[in-house]
Formats: structure tokens, C-alpha cells, sequence
């Protein structure tokens, strides 16, 4: 089963263009979608998660229509939104419970099972009857993936999942999500590049609307090796630099500036190459070096 | 099965909100109380109408609690951000909204069955008066639930769920749930003519009740059961299938979307991408300087801006437009109408009827809405909008929130105020008056109004600031409301102990606020420091951060309780106890402060120790000379009087008895001619008993000179004297003392007499023994020659009865000198002011009207009805024995009109601003022939004081206008009148205290003496025909009108009537008259059978019933013999085929009539003739079937 996206627009009232005829196909198993705030990973994640219209386009997952089937797309898909509040005064088992029913599983004994399994499974098994109000951050995104995960879904849209968690919790949360990607399509959208190198096997560049690359984020990191020089560089001659190099990122480290260059051959004598990473990937991407403004995406070893 | 865990859920989650259990004990509690607060007509409260109507007007407060429950149930998914996970459910729409509606509804249900509950147990409470519940009727309750509580449920659930869900706001839900509210009081107060339609399309059922029980007696009142009417029924289902649609359509409309990106607004041309800035520029931020200010200009200037940007706020959402487009709404319809009078005629829409009653009436509950909406909502506006922490860390104190906030509440309101005013003024000029008046709506909008509306906004931006949960907050400030509205009912009178309230005020042309102002700014600067110490309150308690929890916050509020803090609430409190002490020295101390059980213990209690002396001879008043000083701007008033008492009595009286019945009144000094001794005197009634040293022998006079003054000093807390203003100074007889006990001061109500240990008031003696044969008047003086010099200010005029003998100018003022010609009924009125004059004759008579100059809208007509009313009544009854008749307009302090001789004093506004159009009943023009004719019914003929002594003042003089009015404007208008006398006649009756009598004995019922009375002349005089029943009226006053003893009363009115009466009428002048009649006729069906000649004939089924009535309204049948006029009636004119009267039997019966023509309508008594409840059946309709002569029904 897979998802296949085929000219996605839309445009909000107040006339911003968050989708612009988007395309791409999601196979089975871990899928990043990488970008900046306000790329428009929301808009999609929601259009797909039934939850908005698109102003153009189709979804199917499978043989489902999902932008015309939804009823029967909802009966499979597992949620976690980029925000969501919780009931305070409700517990977690409870709450639980309510949207198992809700997403089908309407025998009691199964039920009750399904839910203490998922309870474990998400650590919230010891604080289950406590209230809602009183859990913290990452209680609160492990309780939305229990609830995504009810019913056992083959579509599951996880919208910036770990931003707001501590260290631990997020490698607690990646971990839950690791084992997903067997039987599932499952795309997480994000805008920290480690996510997705941790977990991905496919991902895609979006931003301002459009895919600016559809690659398997080990090739596409191997595609640059060779092409990216560092330099620190003190905080005056920033600018020279600027003007004088492509410039795709620029760091601190331990106080200092450190930029990286994209360059075919070495920019000077100061730059040192450098091994890439997804991050590399991704600001190369992001400064039109690699990968399409405006022009077809690019697919890199696909 | 998912709706049923949905529907389980809700409900479980309902019962584990505190809330829910709170809004249970609002609904037990507030019937509860109701049941103690209000005073019914003397019925059983729990009957099983009066449960139903009780039930009505508590569901409708229950409204709020509906509207709190179910926007909670429709928006808490979207309020806790949980939508995305439920939208994202395999669950149907169905299942979702009708889980969450039905769940929300059966707690609500359960909730409501509160209210019968607190009527039980109100009905059960021992402390109640004996008498004022009845037995316990349990289908009465269930009844109410059935046919009332749930159904008005249902609609405002449907509705205010629907709200709810479509708009994901609670505010809109509260909003709608107030609007719901006012939307019905409009439809009430709007209801179609047709009363069946009325009661059909009145969505929560108080106008089909009302309908059904219209005309119930009081002896069905106490028992009846409702039980299941059509009428009712049809109206449940229509109501029930409206929620339905409603339902419907929020199934077709909801979508479990994305809230906020599926706006149907207008797509903005061109897409604007948004620019974004280049890759990493690098390098750090560098922020500019600038000053900052922490001192008191900058704390100003911050409050400032507070203020500003939270009303900015408030005014550009659309929840604050429509409510203001509701409060024009309202403006517009009920101001249409403004004044409300009688016979749906209107008034001149005055600037301060319309600035008064208009805006400040109705009106004044929807800015009491907005106040209390929107002191929560800004209150709450960061914590709504999770902005509450990084708004609490910067560094504003917390008095410049709350003063911006406030500032930007009392901001809304003088915007509001400045939108009503234009609104009445475009009410005006729609109307065609364009005499705004600005300074008028200055003073009531943004100075009587405007302090009443800041006090209650600070109040309630104290009480949201405290509650710390908005909802309760907003039901908090609502219970409070309600409560100073009708806090007197709960026994507290004083306006010291009701936060924001004041003596009143009365807004009038004449004198602007008279004495009312000086009370109201006292009143209001003693609220404004109750104000400020619930400002320094909220101050203390202001929320910031994240602390709640009540412990932390009065830690809190400590902790804030520093130095500037106490000085300041110091300051609030050395206000409010110098204010108030100064007040309470002005109501208690210079004034007398009584509770209404206190006056009327005074009275009870003058009863008590002095009615022994009711009957003991005493003097009579013959003459009076009256020396009046009025002194306009004080006010004040002085008065030297001289009675000539003559002993008329046949035995010889040794002391005087003085009663003195105005409070206001002091007594400087009381002398008689001869030496007498005062051996009592009482301070409490003001009753004095003076032994004359020799006693006065029949026929002999003595004199008795007065000294008294009308200097009111400081203001009492409620009835602040209006006898003498600024300019319309209005007093009377009451003023001077009077002689001989006066029963007119005794206590009547039945209740009150209970309360106070009075046994029942004695009635009136009966119309036929001779011993009850004494004066109406009061009664100590029969004919009296005044002769009175009045002072007044120089522009002013005085008036009272009697030939204007010299009028001249002394000291700057004016003195006018009345005399009267002969001997007139002693009313002793005095009146002042600066009045316009217009003037006219009637042949030898002077006719004027002194009117405020601009009240000249009826001029014109009040002087044709003064010359058509003097022209018939000399012609048909009697000579008009004056040269000269006065209309005098006085300010609507008071209300009312009152005849003296030649002299009609009227209340501002009733008679003068009338506005008559077209072919409006002109009621003005009724108005003044009624108090004409009572220059003859009252004022030459004046009756004993018995049963039935109102007959021949009131009655008459109905008759007499009626006739009048018939004659000059035609006999539609009489008509139309005919119809609302029977109609006010009816619903009189309903009142169980007013027990009624046959017309012949009435004591003081009104709506016998007015209505009935009226009816009965006029049907009366329709069967016999004017001359027959003038004439007897001729006869009457001829051989009474001397004013001696015997006096007449409504037997010798009666013989007179029946010796002009054909023997074959006498039934129906009994049935009028000596009983109390009550008809019930019907037509059942018509056959019309062509017979050729382009005639038709006719056969009409009509069944007929006759009853008499006890006085509580049992009936009795009895058998009917009657004449009753039958008529048909065809085409598109009113004009009868055929209208004749036949003698009609109990029972059914077959008349047949021949008519020219074909007709459309048939029926019997089609004009009302008869006094009959349901007069819907008396016409049928005619639908044609010639030949087969089919049958037609229609009802």
C-alpha cells in the first residue's frame, strides 16, 4: 500500500498559498518531510489527515479515495497533531477507552487489552488514572500516540512530534516510532533534520508550498561528499565571507562562527572539507544549490 | 453504539464538573424564592395555572444554564484543542453531535426537574401564609414538566447547541441564549391580533396559557388542571418540529474540519508569497535604545493604552455588533409604541419617554447583558488566548490593568449610550416629532444612566476578577441583577442596603428631575465608594500568574494589601461612611423611614385605637378661607386656613375630632374661636381630639383656624414629595385637617388587613337602608363657599375653584383671589405653574386649557370635546351650572386626571401627549368628555356612600363620553371602545380579589364600575334607545341635585331605568344590572338554500347557555329567554343582509331568515352584544352548496 499525492494545491483566505500542486508517492514504512516553518508540512499533514480540503488534487492511499472516502480513511488512520490540548480532569485510561470505542473497537475484553497494551507500550501504564491536566509535555505527545496508534492504523501522519521534548523523551518517542514503519505508511513531518536522518528510509524537502527534493536521505548525503568546505571564521569578516562564497550554513561553536560552503572545487585556502550530513542536504537544498526552485524536483537516487 | 458510549461519556462527564451541580441548586432555589417573592392575585401559587406559568418564567432564566451546558458539550473539543483527535475518529457526524446533544440533554432534564421541586417545596414550607397554597395537585407539576419545562428545552437546547457547534464560540452561545430570551419578550409583546395565532407561534407556551386561562374565574383558577388543549398541543409540535429542523440543519452544516482554514471570505486577488529573508545572514542582534518610563506619567499613559486596546477589542468583534444591533432592534420595536396607553394608541414620542422609558427600560437589561459579558471577557482575554504568561511577566502593576480594563468597559458604555441616543433621536424623526431635545438625552444617558451602568460595572468586573472561572463568574453577576431588581420583595427596602440603587427618579417636561436629583447624586456617590472598595478588591485579587486555588489567593491579596493599598481603601470606606451617614441622617433622621409593613401598621393601627369614634357627630365644613403662600423654587408651601363648622347634626357635640392625613404636613398652630382643650392628640396617626368647653348645639357654627406648612426637608428613601416643584405645584384637600374620623384612611387590602390583625374589612351598607344614607365626598363637608388667595412665584399662575375675583402683583409675586359663586363639593384643589393658555367659548362659557407651553399636540381636540361634551350633556341632562370650564395640566409626578368643579386637572402626558392618527380611537378626546360628564356625575349629583355608589359617578360619566364619542366621531369608534370596555370587563374578573359583585353594589372594583358599567349603559341604550335612557338620567339628577340629604344611590339610578324600560326588556336590566350574567351562544352550522328569485334562505344552528355567577365565578345555569340579534352578512362591505334581533332559548334551536342577497357569513350576536367569553363561535362561515343544500361548518 502506498499514498500517492498528485497536484495538492491550496490557498487560505487570507491569500497565503500554502500548497502549490504538490506530488509525490509515500510507500510503505518511515517517510520525512523536511522543512522550515511555514512550508506548508501543516497544511499537508491536515489535508491528509482529512481534516482539510485541498483547493486541488487527489489522494489515494491504496484504492481509497482519501480527499472523498474520508469515513473510511479515518477508520485507518492514526493522527498526532503538531497541537493538541487533552481534557485536564479526565484520566488517561479513561480517555483512552472513550476514543477506542470511537474508532471501532467496541468489544469490551479486546478493548481493555488493546488499551493496557498501548498504555505500556507508550510508558503511561503507572500514571493511567491520573488526570490528564497533570501530565507533562511528553506524557501528553506519548497519550497522543496511544491514541494514533488505536485500532491499528496504515496510515499514520505524525505532525512535529518532538519539538518541546527534553533529550530523553525525544529519544524515548523515536524509539516508539521505529516500530512502525512495518506495515504502515508513515509520515513524519518536521523540521529537525535528525529525526528524520535517525528514522527515515525516504524523505522529501518542502518549502513555500513546493517539494524541492524526493531522495533516501543516505544517498542524498552521499551526493554531496566532496562539496562541502567549513571555515571559522570571526564575526567581522562574516559578511566578506558572505558576499564572497555560497554560503549554506553558518554555525556557533563553543562561541565561534563556523560557516559551510557548497563548492564543486575548494573555495580557498582556509576551508577544510568537511564529511555532509542530512543538515548539509538539507541547507543545500534550502539555498537552491541542489534540487529545484520553481523547477521539477529533483530525484536523487531513487 | 458509538453514540451511546458518546452519550455515556458526555453524561459522565457532566456530572464530574462542580459546575453542573451548582447550576442543579440555581434551579431548585430559584423558584424557591420566586414562589416567596411574589404576591398572587390571591389565588392558591399552586395551582396547577399558576405552576405552569411559574415553570414558564423560571425555564426561561433556565435558558442560561441550557446555554452554558450545551456550548460547553458542542465547544469543548475545539476550546482544549483535543478536535484534531476526534475529527480524526472513524465516528459519523450523527454519532458525535447526537452523543454530545442527547447527553447534554438528559442532564439538563434531570437538572430542570429542580424547578418543580422548589415549587413543592416552597408550597411546603411551614412559615407561609395560610391560605396562599392550596392542596397538592401532582398532575399539575407533571403537567408543567410535560407540556412546558421539556419542550422549551428541547427548542433552546436545539438551537443554542446549534449556535454552539457552527460558531465554536461560547460567547456567541451565551449570547444567542440572551437573545433568545429578548426575541421571545418581543414576540409576547408583538403577538398577532388573532389570538389563536398568538398563542400558536409563541415558542415557549406563556401566550397559549395565557390564552387558555383568559377569562378562567377564580374559582377554576385554583383547581383547574391544564391538561392537554389542542391548541397547546399544536403548539408543542410545531415548536418541537422547529428544533428539529434546527437539528437538521446543524447535521447538514457541521464538519468535523480544520477550524479557522475554511473561511468563506473573499479571496484576496494575487497571491502575496511571503517574502522570507535570505539564508543564515549571520551575526548577532543589535536592538536600539529607548527610553522607558516606570513613573506615574508613564503608568498613566499605560493605562491609557490599556484601555484603548481593549476596546478596540471589544468593539470590533461581531458578538459586541450583534448585540448593539439587538439593542437597536429593541429600540425600534418597542419605542415604536413608546407610551404605552390604552386602546393601543400611542403617545408623542417626547425625548424623555424616549430617553426614559425606551432606552432606559428594556434597553437598560441588554447594557446590563453587555456589562456583564464583557467585564468577563476582558478580564479573562489573555488567559483565553493562552497569552496570560507573557502578558503576567511584564512589568504593568496590577492596578493599571484592572483601571485600563475598567477604563475600556465604561469606554463601551458611553459609546453604547452615544449610539442609543442617535437611535431615539432616528426614532423620533421616523415618527415625524423632530423636537429633540439633546440636553434631555445628556442628562438621562450620560448622567442619571451612565452612573447607575458604572456601578454596576465596576461590580461586575470585581466579581469576575474574584471568581476565577468565567462562567460562574457571569451567572454570579446575573443572580445579583436580578436580585437588586427585586430585592424589595425580599424585604429589603432601604436603598442604603441595595448596591447602586437610589430613591427613583421621574423625568417630567414641567419641572425636568425636580426633587429628585439631589437624592440620586447623594445615592450614587455613596455607591460609587461601595465601588471603589470593590475596586480595591479585584485589586487585590487580581490574577496574575499562574497561582489559582483559593488558599493561594488570599495569600496572595495579603501580601498586596500594602500601605498605598490601605490608605486607599481608608479613603473608599471614610466615603462610603460619611456618604452613608449623611443619607441615613436624610432618611431617617429629618424623615420618617418605614417599611410599607410599617405605614400600614400605622394605619392599622389608627384603626384600631380611634375607629369607635367612626359615626360620633361632628361639625361640617360650610366655608373656608384659605390664605396659600407657594413658594416654587424652595419647594415650599404655606397655608393659612379658617373652617366655618356648623353643627348639622341633631344633637349637641363636645369635642372636635381632627384627622390630618399627609405626613408631609406640619401643623404650626390650630385654634378655635371659643376655648377648647386638646385631650389627645397622636402624633403617629395625626388624629387630635379638642373638648370644646361648651358644647355646640345643632345649628350653631363655630370657627377653626389653621396654620400649616409643606417644607420637606433632606429626602426620604422612597416617595420623595412632588406636591409642590419647581413649576406644577399640585395639592389638595388632604392637606388640611380634617374633622371626624375618615375611614377613607383605613387599610383595605384583605391581605394587608390579615397581616396586621385586622378583622375583614367591613363592606359598604348596602344600597337600599336609609341609615347608610351619608355623603360620598369625605366626609365632613357637603357644599362648601371657599374664598382663597393664592401667592406664587411672578411667572407663575394659581388655580382653584371659583370666579377669579382679583388678581394682582406684590414683592415680585402674584396673587390671584378665587371666590366661588355658590356652595360647591369641597376638593380644595390648588394648582401653580407656568402655563401656556389657550382659550375658547361655548356659548356663555369660558373654556381654557393652561398647558405646559409645546404640549400643544390635542389642543384642538380637547377643546371640541369640551364644547361637543358640554353642548350634549346641557342639552340632555342638565343645565352646566358654571360660567367657565378649566383643563389644568400638572407634572406626571402624579398620574391620573381628577374632576373638580369647572376644574379637570389632568397628569402630564396622558391626555396632551396622546397621539391620535387617522383613525386611531382618539382617546384624548374620550378622556375629556369622560371628566366633563363628571360635572354633572359626581359633581351636581353626588351619591351616598353605599354599595353601588360609584355607579353613579363612573358608570355615568362612561355612558356619557361613550355618547358623546359616538356622536361626534361616529359610531365605529363607540364600537370599537364597547369592545375593550367587555374585553377589560372579562379579564377583571379573573382577579380572585376582586370579588364581584352585581353592578349595583359595587364598592370599588374597577373593572366593574369602568367596564362593565360601561357595557351595561351602552347595551342598555342600544335595546331602548338613547332618549329612554337620557331621559331617566334627566330625571335622576333633577330630583337630586340639590346635594342634601338623603343622597341618591344606584337604586334610585335603577328605578329611574326601569321605569323607562319596556316590561318585555325588565330580564335584561336584571341580567345587567342586579346580577351577574354571563351568555354563551354559539353558531353551529349554516345551510343556504337559493330560492330563485336571487334571495336566499337561510338556516342558522345556533345553541345557546345562560349563567349566573357567584363572586368567585361559580356558575349557575339558568334558563335563557332572550332577545339576541341574529345576522347574515354577505359581500366584501361590514353591512349586514339581515340584523334582528329573535328570542333565543337554552339551548339549541333552528332560525331561518330570508336575505336579498348570497351571503358569506352568519351568526348570532355577530356584534358581541352580550357579555359571553368566547365570542370566536358566533359567526360561521358559508361555503356554498346550493342545490344539495350541504352543510357548512366552520369555527
Amino acid at each position: 500500500m502506498e499514498l500517492q499525492i498528485r497536484n495538492l494545491s491550496k490557498r487560505y483566505p487570507n491569500g497565503v498559498q500554502a500548497l502549490k500542486k504538490i506530488s509525490l508517492t509515500i510507500p510503505q514504512g518511515m517517510y520525512g518531510l523536511l522543512g522550515p516553518n511555514g512550508a506548508g508540512k501543516s497544511s499537508l499533514m491536515r489535508t491528509l489527515a482529512t481534516l482539510q480540503e485541498p483547493d486541488e488534487g487527489s489522494v489515494r492511499l491504496g484504492d481509497i479515495d482519501v480527499l472523498h472516502q474520508k469515513d473510511r480513511v479515518r477508520e485507518t488512520l492514526g493522527y498526532l497533531p503538531q497541537e493538541f490540548g487533552v481534557y485536564p480532569r479526565v484520566s488517561a485510561e479513561r480517555l483512552l477507552e472513550h476514543f477506542a470505542v470511537l474508532k471501532g473497537i467496541t468489544e469490551r475484553r479486546s478493548r481493555r487489552e488493546v488499551v493496557e497494551a498501548l498504555l505500556r507500550q507508550t510508558n503511561l501504564w503507572e500514571v493511567r488514572k491520573e488526570k490528564l491536566g497533570g501530565y507533562s509535555g511528553g506524557m501528553r505527545q506519548r497519550f497522543g500516540v496511544a491514541v494514533a496508534l488505536l485500532g491499528d492504523p496504515r496510515l499514520i501522519i505524525v505532525d512535529e512530534p518532538t519539538a518541546g521534548l527534553d533529550p530523553a523523551e525525544r529519544v524515548r518517542f523515536l524509539n516508539l516510532l521505529s516500530e512502525l514503519g512495518e506495515n504502515a505508511v508513515v509520515i513524519l513531518s518536521t523540521h529537525i533534520v535528525e529525526d528524520v536522518s535517525e528514522l527515515c528510509s525516504r524523505m522529501a524537502i518542502i518549502d513555500r508550498g513546493e517539494i524541492l527534493l524526493e531522495a533516501e536521505p543516505l544517498r542524498a548525503v552521499d551526493e554531496l561528499r566532496g562539496r562541502i568546505w567549513r571555515r571559522t571564521v570571526p564575526r567581522t569578516e562574516l559578511r566578506e565571507v558572505e558576499r564572497e562564497h555560497e554560503v549554506i550554513s553558518t554555525k556557533l561553536l563553543a562561541g565561534r562562527t563556523v560557516v559551510h560552503v557548497y563548492g564543486e572545487t575548494s573555495p580557498g585556502v582556509d576551508f577544510e572539507p568537511v564529511e555532509p550530513d542530512l543538515e548539509d542536504v538539507y541547507f543545500t537544498v534550502m539555498s537552491g544549490h541542489c534540487g529545484g526552485r520553481g523547477v521539477e524536483p529533483v530525484e536523487v537516487g531513487v | 453504539m458509538k453514540l451511546r458510549e458518546i452519550f455515556r461519556f458526555e453524561v459522565e462527564y457532566r456530572l464530574r464538573q462542580s459546575s453542573t451541580w451548582v447550576y442543579g441548586g440555581i434551579l431548585v432555589a430559584l423558584p424557591f424564592l420566586m414562589m416567596h417573592a411574589i404576591n398572587g392575585a390571591g389565588g392558591y401559587m399552586n395551582a396547577p395555572w399558576g405552576i405552569a406559568f411559574a415553570s414558564i418564567v423560571t425555564g426561561l432564566l433556565a435558558v442560561l444554564v441550557t446555554a452554558a451546558l450545551f456550548g460547553d458539550a458542542a465547544t469543548r473539543d475545539v476550546a482544549a484543542g483535543m478536535h484534531p483527535l476526534f475529527y480524526t475518529a472513524p465516528i459519523r457526524r450523527a454519532d458525535y453531535l447526537g452523543g454530545r446533544f442527547l447527553g447534554a440533554l438528559s442532564i439538563n432534564a434531570v437538572l430542570l426537574v429542580g424547578i418543580p421541586i422548589g415549587l413543592l417545596l416552597a408550597s411546603w414550607m411551614p412559615y407561609m401564609q395560610p391560605g396562599k397554597f392550596g392542596p397538592f395537585v401532582p398532575a399539575g407539576y407533571v403537567h408543567a414538566y410535560l407540556l412546558f419545562i421539556l419542550p422549551n428545552l428541547v427548542l433552546s437546547a436545539a438551537i443554542l447547541f446549534t449556535v454552539a457547534a457552527l460558531t465554536r464560540s461560547t460567547l456567541a452561545t451565551y449570547l444567542a441564549g440572551v437573545g433568545l430570551l429578548i426575541a421571545y419578550f418581543l414576540a409576547i409583546e408583538f403577538a398577532p391580533a388573532s389570538p389563536r395565532l398568538a398563542a400558536l407561534v409563541d415558542p415557549f407556551g406563556g401566550n397559549a396559557l395565557e390564552h387558555l386561562t383568559r377569562h378562567w374565574p377564580p374559582a377554576e383558577r385554583n383547581t383547574r388542571l391544564i391538561g392537554f388543549p389542542e391548541i397547546l398541543l399544536w403548539n408543542r409540535l410545531l415548536w418541537l418540529g422547529v428544533a428539529a429542523g434546527v437539528l437538521g440543519l446543524l447535521h447538514l452544516r457541521f464538519r468535523f474540519a480544520h477550524p479557522g482554514g475554511a473561511g468563506r471570505r473573499k479571496q484576496r486577488p494575487g497571491s502575496t508569497d511571503r517574502e522570507r529573508p535570505g539564508i543564515a545572514p549571520g551575526g548577532p542582534v543589535v536592538v536600539p535604545s529607548a527610553p522607558r518610563e516606570f513613573g506615574g506619567r508613564g503608568r498613566a499613559r499605560q493605562t491609557v493604552a490599556i484601555a484603548g486596546e481593549s476596546l478596540r477589542q471589544i468593539v470590533v468583534q461581531r458578538t459586541f455588533l450583534a448585540i448593539l444591533a439587538g439593542a437597536l432592534f429593541v429600540t425600534f420595536t418597542f419605542g415604536w409604541e413608546v407610551g404605552d396607553l390604552v386602546f393601543g394608541t400611542s403617545s408623542w414620542p417626547v425625548t424623555h419617554l424616549v430617553a426614559a422609558s425606551v432606552l432606559s427600560g428594556p434597553v437598560s437589561t441588554i447594557v446590563a447583558v453587555l456589562i456583564a459579558v464583557f467585564a468577563g471577557e476582558l478580564v479573562w482575554k489573555e488567559r483565553d488566548v493562552r497569552m496570560s504568561d507573557i502578558a503576567d511577566a511584564a512589568p504593568v502593576p496590577d492596578w493599571v490593568s484592572l483601571a485600563g480594563r475598567f477604563l475600556a468597559l465604561a469606554g463601551m458604555i458611553v459609546l453604547l449610550q452615544a449610539v442609543l441616543m442617535a437611535a431615539g433621536m432616528t426614532l423620533q424623526a421616523l415618527q415625524g416629532y423632530t423636537r429633540f431635545e439633546p440636553g434631555v438625552y445628556l442628562r438621562i444617558l450620560f448622567g442619571l444612566k451612565l452612573a447607575d451602568y458604572l456601578i454596576f460595572a465596576a461590580l461586575a468586573m470585581a466579581v469576575h476578577v474574584v471568581v476565577d472561572h468565567k462562567y460562574a463568574g457571569h451567572l454570579i453577576v446575573v443572580v445579583f441583577y436580578v436580585f437588586t431588581m427585586f430585592a424589595g420583595q425580599f424585604g429589603l427596602q432601604h436603598n442604603l442596603l441595595v448596591y447602586g440603587s437610589d430613591p427613583g427618579w421621574v423625568y417630567s417636561d414641567m419641572s425636568g428631575f425636580g426633587p429628585f436629583v439631589a437624592p440620586f447624586v447623594w445615592f450614587k456617590l455613596y455607591w460609587a465608594g461601595w465601588a471603589l472598595l470593590l475596586a480595591l478588591a479585584a485589586n487585590l485579587f487580581w490574577v496574575r500568574g499562574r497561582e489559582a486555588g483559593a488558599r493561594r489567593r488570599v495569600g496572595m491579596a495579603r501580601a498586596r494589601f500594602t500601605r498605598a493599598a490601605a490608605s486607599a481603601a481608608a479613603v473608599a470606606a471614610l466615603l462610603v461612611l460619611t456618604l452613608g451617614g449623611f443619607i441615613f441622617y436624610n432618611t431617617n433622621v429629618l424623615n420618617e423611614y418605614r417599611t410599607p409593613f410599617e405605614s400600614a401598621g400605622l394605619r392599622a393601627e389608627y384603626e384600631r385605637r380611634y375607629k369607635r369614634f367612626e359615626g360620633a357627630p361632628q361639625p361640617a365644613v360650610t366655608a373656608a378661607e384659605l390664605r396659600v403662600e407657594i413658594h416654587p423654587g424652595e419647594p415650599a408651601a404655606d397655608l393659612l386656613g379658617t373652617f366655618r363648622l356648623v353643627n348639622r347634626t341633631g344633637s349637641p357635640i363636645d369635642s372636635v375630632h381632627l384627622v390630618n392625613v399627609d405626613p408631609a404636613i406640619r401643623t404650626r398652630s390650630l385654634v378655635f374661636d371659643r376655648p377648647a382643650e386638646r385631650v389627645l392628640v397622636d402624633g403617629e396617626g395625626h388624629y387630635s381630639i379638642y373638648r370644646l368647653e361648651r358644647a355646640l348645639q345643632p345649628g350653631d357654627s363655630l370657627r377653626l383656624s389653621f396654620d400649616l406648612t409643606f417644607r420637606p426637608r433632606g429626602f426620604p428613601n422612597s416617595g420623595i414629595p412632588t406636591a409642590v416643584v419647581e413649576n406644577g405645584a399640585y395639592f389638595d384637600r388632604r392637606w388640611l385637617p380634617m374633622i371626624g374620623y375618615q375611614p377613607g384612611f383605613e387599610l383595605v387590602g384583605a391581605e394587608e388587613r390579615r397581616e396586621h390583625g385586622l378583622p375583614p374589612h367591613p363592606p359598604l351598607p348596602p344600597a337600599d337602608r336609609s341609615e347608610g344614607r351619608r355623603t360620598q365626598l369625605p366626609g365632613d363637608a357637603d357644599l362648601v363657599a371657599v374664598d382663597a388667595v393664592i401667592g406664587t412665584d411672578g411667572d407663575q399662575t394659581a388655580i382653584t375653584p371659583g370666579t377669579l375675583v382679583r388678581e394682582w402683583r406684590e414683592n415680585g409675586r402674584r396673587y390671584f383671589h378665587y371666590r366661588t359663586e355658590a356652595p360647591l363639593p369641597f376638593g380644595a384643589p390648588v394648582l401653580s405653574g407656568r402655563y401656556a393658555v389657550v382659550e375658547d367659548r361655548w356659548g356663555d362659557v369660558d373654556l381654557r386649557i393652561f398647558h405646559h407651553p409645546g404640549h400643544d399636540f390635542n389642543l384642538e381636540r380637547m377643546l371640541r370635546s369640551m364644547k361637543a361634551s358640554l353642548s350634549y350633556f346641557s342639552e340632555q341632562f342638565g343645565p352646566y351650572p358654571f360660567d367657565q370650564l378649566r383643563i389644568v395640566e400638572f407634572p406626571r409626578y402624579t398620574g391620573g386626571a381628577r374632576a373638580h368643579p369647572h376644574t379637570i386637572a389632568f397628569s402630564e402626558g396622558s391626555a396632551f401627549l396622546t397621539r391620535v392618527e387617522g383613525d386611531d380611537v382618539d382617546r384624548t378626546f374620550f378622556v375629556i368628555a369622560h371628566e366633563t360628564a363628571h360635572q354633572w356625575w359626581g359633581g351636581q349629583l353626588v351619591g351616598a356612600q353605599a354599595r353601588g355608589g360609584a355607579l353613579l359617578s363612573e358608570t355615568l360619566a362612561q355612558y356619557s363620553a361613550m355618547m358623546v364619542m359616538e356622536k361626534t366621531l361616529g359610531k365605529e369608534q363607540a364600537r370599537r371602545f364597547y369592545d375593550y370596555e367587555m374585553d377589560h370587563y372579562l379579564r377583571g374578573r379573573q382577579v380572585f380579589t376582586n370579588r364581584e359583585v352585581p353592578l349595583l353594589e359595587v364598592e370599588d372594583q374597577k373593572y366593574l364600575h369602568y367596564h362593565k358599567g360601561a357595557v351595561a349603559m351602552y347595551t342598555l341604550r342600544e335595546r331602548i334607545g338613547e332618549d329612554r335612557v337620557n331621559t331617566a338620567l334627566r330625571r335622576l339628577l333633577q330630583k337630586h341635585r340639590a346635594g342634601v340629604p338623603p343622597y341618591p344611590t344606584s337604586l334610585d339610578l335603577y328605578a329611574e331605568l326601569r321605569a323607562v324600560t319596556p316590561d318585555t326588556l325588565h330580564p335584561l336590566l336584571r341580567d345587567l344590572f342586579q346580577e351577574i350574567t354571563l351568555w354563551d351562544v354559539g353558531a353551529e352550522a349554516v345551510r343556504v338554500e337559493p330560492v330563485g328569485t336571487g334571495e336566499y334562505r337561510v338556516t342558522l344552528e345556533v345553541a345557546a347557555k345562560k349563567v349566573r355567577a357567584d363572586s368567585i365565578g361559580v356558575e349557575t345555569e339558568i334558563p335563557m329567554d332572550d332577545m339576541v340579534e341574529i345576522g347574515v352578512f354577505g359581500g366584501a362591505s361590514g353591512d349586514p343582509l339581515y340584523l334582528r334581533p329573535h328570542r333565543i332559548r337554552s339551548g339549541r334551536q333552528s332560525i331561518t331568515v330570508t336575505v336579498p342577497r348570497k351571503p358569506e357569513r352568519a351568526g348570532i350576536d355577530p356584534y358581541g352584544k352580550l357579555i359571553q367569553r368566547k365570542k370566536e363561535d358566533n359567526i360561521v362561515k358559508v361555503e356554498e352548496s346550493a342545490a344539495a343544500g350541504g352543510v357548512a361548518t366552520d369555527r
